[in-house]
């Protein structure tokens, strides 16, 4: 059992808009092992981003707060870390790629400088000169793939030292000393002409680009654990498939923990060891990826998997699901799919949906949400 | 590629800071170029910053009369020997001008320059930290209500009344203008600020472990500097106009002992002076029109220059070849995309499960 990166239990996330208070994300729980990449899937406003956003504790509080739960993070639970403390978390421990690639670059620095500010962040703190509040860094995962030539830098271990004056320096030393660093991180997301790259400003790139830059920073950080917020989402689908296609490479070269979430069955189907299904804030199914995409066991997994576009499907309409996804601050009693759902009965309604359950006949860690788990296969 | 980078000497770092100097004047100069009202208030202001250092230094390279030092010419008309003619008391309009120059500037920048820096100062941290509840919320509302406190006094009235309480003297007179003067750039930063904070590159610095006196510092005191900065040299001109209106009312400098345009134009206005010798006040009034319309100038086109994204397309080089990198890369991606499609690369053995298409789900969300 490799031990969890990140394991997130019962964390509940209310917005209070006004008078009114809604609760985004209900009692979650699930947990990031090492060296895994972990999908989060499921509708526009089911809670997937403000959960990707609540563990590095990104989201402007308030108006969001944490009800309840925790999210550890190695033996530091982030819920109870002071905001004042969470930058020495966040980079080297927690990373983050977004879904606006546009934007999530400073418009008035060049490529270098943030692509630099980002490797001094980690130097800095390789370095032992800044109060680090996380335990003990485990050394990379080699055994899990072969060592490619351009992910040497990644490679090695994060191992902080003492404090060394000599260190210290290094890590601070200013413009051109990192062009190097800087240049390796950009050739390892394939950037064509880094040299060039380097000097240009932000606007200046495609949003392609971009998001291989942003990825660029994030990775070199060397962070833990990654959270890919829908990183492909606001790209058109050549530009969508060039980047899934590095990232499932750089899945295999970096051995980072990844949190994946995307709207797109298929992004994370490619992507992917296990998935979370998330519906109207609750996760109702977890699994291997193989397993809930050949055998969902949550009625809403399967319909989303037969309303998702396919290669396969050559005649009549697109499957849908009626009605839609419920508003948050009125959240229908009982399991809040049964409105929607083929399989709801007078149960259904009267009672919360169960917790997350080993489904009987699934593949070990195979859980859902559902009263009549064993009844899904069963559905058309 | 070496991850060790190669040692470096200290003659190698200034040559690069040479080098990036070259760069950055040969685009001022381009952008310059393009702009050209820009260029020609910036020629204004170097050239008045010059008069200003000339007549400190030097002023008998521009005028042979000495400050205060009377001519035998008395009321004299403009001529080739006083430019601006003389006054009554025999004193060459023109020489005194000039001799004004560097007091009203060094006024002018000293009263914007302390406002810019301690009202920016205020309106970062009002803006930034301003969650309710937590002891920048508390401060950032102590500033904002002091901030109301200053504007709710008609500026001008406030300034003429600390001036006469204080006063006169080049000291008083910049207290006085400046208690009035620092509450607009704090309304101006943290206006700025509130709009930048929860821009995504803001989050993704949040993220990527950047600490908040960092971002404050780097990544937001950056891009709030572009409006500033132009409104900082727009305001060099309002508060010119400004001080001279204070001189106007016989509250500023003491003129004939120190000079100064406003209370120049003052001390000629009074007992029909001015329909008897007119050019004692066009003198003056022109020295105040010049510099106003040289910081204007320049302050409209400095906007241009600071923004790196109309920076480029105007000193030319963002049309061509970035763009044209950009455009090559995206193609050989492309053309990548095409010999191996990602579609069917070997992530989906698991069967017959309908494994939408990875490009297929479609973008939008």
């Amino acid at each position: 059992m490799t031990p969890n990166i990140v394991s997130v239990e019962g964390l509940s996330i209310d917005y209070v808009v006004g008078a009114g208070r809604f609760r985004a994300v209900s009692d979650v729980s699930l947990e990031v092992p090492e060296g895994q990449v972990v999908g989060i899937v499921g509708e526009t406003g089911c809670g997937k981003s403000t959960l990707a956003q609540a563990i590095p504790r990104l989201l402007p509080e308030p108006p969001a707060t944490i009800g309840a739960g925790r999210i550890l993070f190695g033996d530091i639970d982030l819920v109870k870390v002071p905001m004042w403390k969470m930058p020495m978390i966040r980079g080297t421990g927690i990373s983050m790629i977004f879904q606006e690639p546009l934007n999530s670059l400073n418009p008035s620095f060049r490529i270098y400088d943030q692509l630099a500010e980002a490797i001094q962040i980690r130097r800095i703190r390789e370095s032992g000169r800044v109060a680090r509040p996380t335990h003990e860094q485990a050394g990379y995962d080699y055994t899990r793939a072969p060592m490619p030539e351009t992910g040497e830098v990644l490679s090695k271990p994060f191992v902080p030292g003492g404090y060394t004056a000599k260190a210290a320096r290094k890590a601070m030393t200013p413009y051109p000393a990192l062009r190097g660093e800087v240049l390796e991180y950009l050739t390892l997301v394939r950037i064509n002409d880094p040299e060039t790259i380097l000097d240009l400003y932000p606007h200046e790139l495609s949003g392609g680009m971009r998001q291989r830059v942003m990825i660029a920073m994030a990775l070199s950080e060397k962070p833990r654990l990654l959270i890919a917020d829908e990183p492909t989402s606001a790209l058109d689908v050549t530009i969508q498939a060039q980047v899934l296609t590095l990232m499932k490479e750089l899945i295999d070269e970096v051995h980072t923990s990844i949190l994946f979430i995307s709207h797109d069955l298929g992004v994370i189907a490619e992507t992917a060891d296990q998935v979370g299904v998330m519906y109207a804030g609750k996760l109702v199914e977890f699994g291997p990826v193989a397993d809930i995409f050949q055998n969902p066991r949550h009625p809403y997994t399967k319909a989303l998997l037969r309303a998702a576009p396919t290669l396969y499907k050559s005649e009549g309409p697109l499957d849908t699901i009626a009605g839609s996804v419920p508003n948050l601050s009125r959240p229908p009693p009982g399991c809040r799919f049964h409105p929607r759902c083929p399989l709801a009965r007078p149960v259904c309604k009267a009672e919360p949906a169960p917790a997350l359950l080993q489904v009987e006949g699934a593949a070990g860690g195979h859980r859902s949400a559902c009263h009549f788990a064993t009844e899904v296969p069963n559905l058309p | 590629m070496a991850f060790e980078e190669a040692p470096q000497t200290s003659g190698d770092r200034a040559k690069g800071y040479l080098r990036s100097a070259g760069h950055s004047t040969r685009m001022f100069l381009r952008v310059m170029r393009a702009n050209p009202l820009t260029f020609i208030g910036f020629i204004m202001v170097v050239a008045i910053c010059a008069v200003a250092v000339i007549m400190l230094t030097a002023p008998h390279l521009l005028t042979p009369y000495g400050n205060n030092d009377p001519t035998t010419d008395y009321a004299a008309p403009p001529s080739w020997q006083h430019p601006m003619g003389t006054d009554s008391g025999g004193l060459d309009i023109y020489a005194e001008v000039l001799y004004a120059v560097p007091v009203d500037l060094f006024i002018a920048m000293a009263i914007a320059g302390v406002a810019l820096l301690f009202g920016g100062a205020l309106g970062l941290i009002a803006g930034f930290w301003d969650e309710p509840g937590t002891a920048g919320g508390w401060a950032s509302v102590i500033i904002l209500r002091i901030t109301d406190i200053f504007l709710s006094f008609p500026s001008l009235i406030l300034a003429l009344a600390i001036a006469v309480s204080l006063g006169r003297g080049i000291w008083q007179l910049i207290v006085a203008i400046l208690v009035t003067w620092w509450p607009y750039y704090v309304r101006l930063v943290r206006g700025e600020v509130l709009a930048i904070k929860h821009l995504p590159y803001v989050t993704a610095a949040r993220a990527a472990g950047v600490a908040n006196t960092r971002i404050v510092s780097r990544h937001i005191v950056r891009n709030v500097l572009e409006p500033v900065v132009v409104y900082f040299t727009l305001d060099i001109g309002t508060v010119l106009v400004t001080l001279s209106t204070i001189g106007f009312v016989g509250l500023g400098l003491n003129y004939p002992i120190t000079p100064e345009w406003g209370s120049m134009i003052s001390t000629y206005q009074g007992a029909g002076l001015i329909t008897a010798y007119p050019w004692t006040v066009l003198g003056p009034g022109l020295a105040i029109f010049v510099t106003v319309l040289a910081f204007s100038l320049l302050g409209d086109g400095l906007r241009d220059i600071l923004d790196p994204r109309s920076r480029r397309v105007l000193a030319g080089e963002g049309g061509g070849p970035s763009t044209s990198v950009a455009e090559k890369q995206e193609e050989a991606q492309d053309t990548a995309a095409e010999i191996s499609p990602p579609e069917v690369a070997e992530g989906s053995e698991g069967g017959p499960a309908p494994v939408p298409s990875a490009a297929g789900g479609g973008s939008g969300s």
